[in-house]
């Protein structure tokens, strides 16, 4: 006797649940992080995704391996980086992912007028813009907060962990807001950026340029014209990494007797202006999104 | 708001800048399909957009489902299906992949969702290229493909936008009959955007016409078309005396060659049509009935001078 199956492909009515707008949401996240990554897409859309997080992961890996092979040993922070430096090794990763992955989310949808049927479906164009934020938030969360959290945890199981639970939690909590400040600006800075062109390309290049030119543009004024060290709140290159020293209650840097002058800026305002500009960067994007003709 | 009632607009206006694309549009969409005519530029598109809870009304009151697209806009769109005028569908993606992305955008779980992509593209004939990229598919193909990702989600009511844009012929016949067939086997209504009377004429039920940023005419299709009557009397001898002589009597007519075209409100009319051609000497090579076209109605009402002259 053999198996037989009726492949009934009519249509039919569908009366099961829906998930609404936070399940409409979801979907864009997951499938905008999907695209992003690479996943069941060309394998040369695989390349960039996969060399960047090699990139931001494989320090953490080499050190990990180092504290493994010299157990027993007490390793300085010549050798090791601290958690707060840690995030220096990851700025490619955090550059390539902040000025590739954001236009690739966003430009394409607008240029091919896809966006007109994601609006038509339970989202909005807030909760459109909410669900790629998240996206890319979360992608460059691998990157920032990713390889710390890898390194916490080895760390931990090597004994080289923070001394009491306590300290293990604020760590946590330190990596995880450092993250969260790198990830918001360049989050909503990319975003903006790429809200204002329908190239990819060009979405890319603007990101880039405003990234380094705002570092030499502020590098000259503060260090070269000698000018109040407040001008490093409009250094968006900067800022962020600055933003996680504060965090972590660390001088930002201890080799260049130049820089030390960035030491100056509070905790409280260096913090804030990573938030206002997050801010404001965020605000501009909802203003062009609301301007946005999709029918008409 | 009846029961069968879908959609219904009240004073409707919209502009956009000085510009004003809707202007006081009042009408009802019932169920089945129902074209949505005018002309480019008539504000088919704007009123689409409103429907989806996209643009605001300046004034008057919209309701979709009994409900505000605007203050209820996820609850009307879960429950739509939109197929947008242009191609705006990404090359790279397979239409499955596609397909089923939009029926989870619409909240279903994903099990549901990639089961009802297939069904769905099964659905539109294209079952056997589901998996293919969507960039190397024809425009017929990508046309099928927008409708498969509108009816996937079991949509209470579709809003297809030029459907039929860039197929041949045959691909639009086709077209037409898939469009059918999402309102009599699958259940779901339809509001099909058109330019195109002859395609509205051969699938809706019911029309709402805009023009001049208001409603023009908003009846089921066979009240328009049966309002009068038309036949077309091919005269063999003096045209211009049978023509002045059905003039005198009334008729309204035009004429093309020798083939005049008369309305005919009762039948008592087509004797006199027989009285008139008789008395100038003529005969009659050919009568026949004509129904009066969309077509007819459309430019009537549009410009209500216009005599009807495209009868078909």
């Amino acid at each position: 006797m053999t198996d037989a199956r009726i492949l009934d492909r009519s249509y039919r009515a569908y009366d099961g649940p829906r998930g609404g707008v936070l399940g409409a949401m979801r979907t864009v996240a997951l499938h905008s992080m999907r695209h992003a990554l690479g996943i069941k897409r060309r394998h040369g859309a695989k390349v960039l995704p996969v060399l960047t997080i090699l990139l931001a992961y494989i320090p953490a890996v080499v050190f990990i391996g180092m504290v493994a092979l010299f157990k027993g040993f007490v390793l300085d922070n010549d050798v090791l980086p601290s958690y707060a430096g840690y995030f220096g090794y990851v700025t490619a990763a955090i550059l390539v992912f902040s000025a590739f992955v954001t236009p690739e989310l966003l430009c394409p949808d607008r240029r091919s007028g896809l966006l007109g049927m994601y609006l038509a479906s339970p989202l909005d164009r807030n909760t459109y813009l909410l669900s790629k934020a998240a996206a890319v938030l979360a992608i460059l969360s691998l990157v920032t907060i990713g390889p710390l959290l890898l390194l916490l945890l080895s760390y931990t199981i090597l004994g080289q962990g923070p001394d009491s639970p306590l300290q293990w939690l604020a760590t946590l909590g330190r990596i995880i807001a450092g993250g969260l400040c790198i990830g918001g600006l360049h989050t909503t800075l990319s975003l903006a950026i790429s809200s204002t062109t329908t190239r990819k390309a060009a979405a890319s290049a603007v990101i880039i340029l405003t990234l380094f030119g705002s570092l030499i543009l502020v590098q000259n004024v503060v260090f070269g014209l000698d000018h109040s060290i407040y001008y490093e709140l409009f250094d968006f290159f900067r800022l962020p990494f600055l933003s996680v020293a504060r965090i972590f209650g660390e001088a930002t840097t201890d080799n260049d007797p130049k820089l030390e002058r960035l030491n100056d800026l509070p905790a409280a305002v260096t913090i804030g202006a990573n938030v206002a500009w997050t801010f404001v960067f965020a605000t501009f994007v909802w203003w062009r999104y609301r301007r946005i003709a999709v029918t008409k | 708001m009846s029961p069968d009632t879908i959609i219904s607009g009240q004073g409707v206006v919209k502009k956009w800048g000085s510009t004003t694309a809707l202007d006081g549009a009042t009408f009802v969409v019932r169920h089945g399909v129902t074209g949505l005519l005018g002309a480019n530029g008539a504000g088919k598109t704007t009123l689409l957009g409103m429907i989806l809870g996209l643009h605001r009304p300046d004034q008057g009151t919209l309701e979709v489902f009994g409900l505000d697209p605007m203050s209820a806009g996820a609850h009307v769109r879960e429950r739509l299906g939109y197929s947008p005028e242009h191609h705006v569908l990404p090359a790279d993606v397979q239409a499955f992949d596609l397909v089923r992305h939009i029926a989870e955008l619409h909240g279903l779980p994903r099990r549901d969702a990639t089961n009802r992509a297939s069904d769905a593209l099964y659905a539109v004939g294209l079952g056997e290229e589901r998996f293919r990229p969507i960039g190397t598919m024809s425009t017929g193909q990508k046309q099928r493909v927008k409708l498969a990702q509108a009816i996937a989600h079991d949509p209470q009511l579709v809003l297809l936008d030029e459907p039929t844009d860039g197929l041949d012929p045959m691909q639009r016949d086709q077209m037409l009959e898939l469009i059918r067939r999402c309102a009599l086997e699958f259940n779901i209504d339809v509001l099909l955007s058109s330019h195109l009377l002859e395609e509205v004429e051969r699938v809706c039920d019911a029309v709402v016409i805009i023009g001049g940023g208001v409603v023009v005419a908003n009846a089921p299709l066979s009240e328009l078309q049966s309002d009068r009557d038309a036949y077309l009397v091919d005269v063999v001898g003096d045209v211009d005396a049978v023509m002045g002589g059905l003039e005198r009597a009334g008729l309204s007519i035009s004429r093309d060659g020798t083939r005049l075209i008369v309305e005919v409100v009762d039948d008592a009319q087509l004797d006199t049509i027989r009285d008139v051609v008789a008395t100038a000497g003529a005969g009659i090579k050919r009568l026949e009935r004509r129904r009066r076209s969309l077509e007819d109605a459309f430019l009537e009402l549009l410009d209500p001078d216009r005599a009807p002259t495209g009868v078909h």
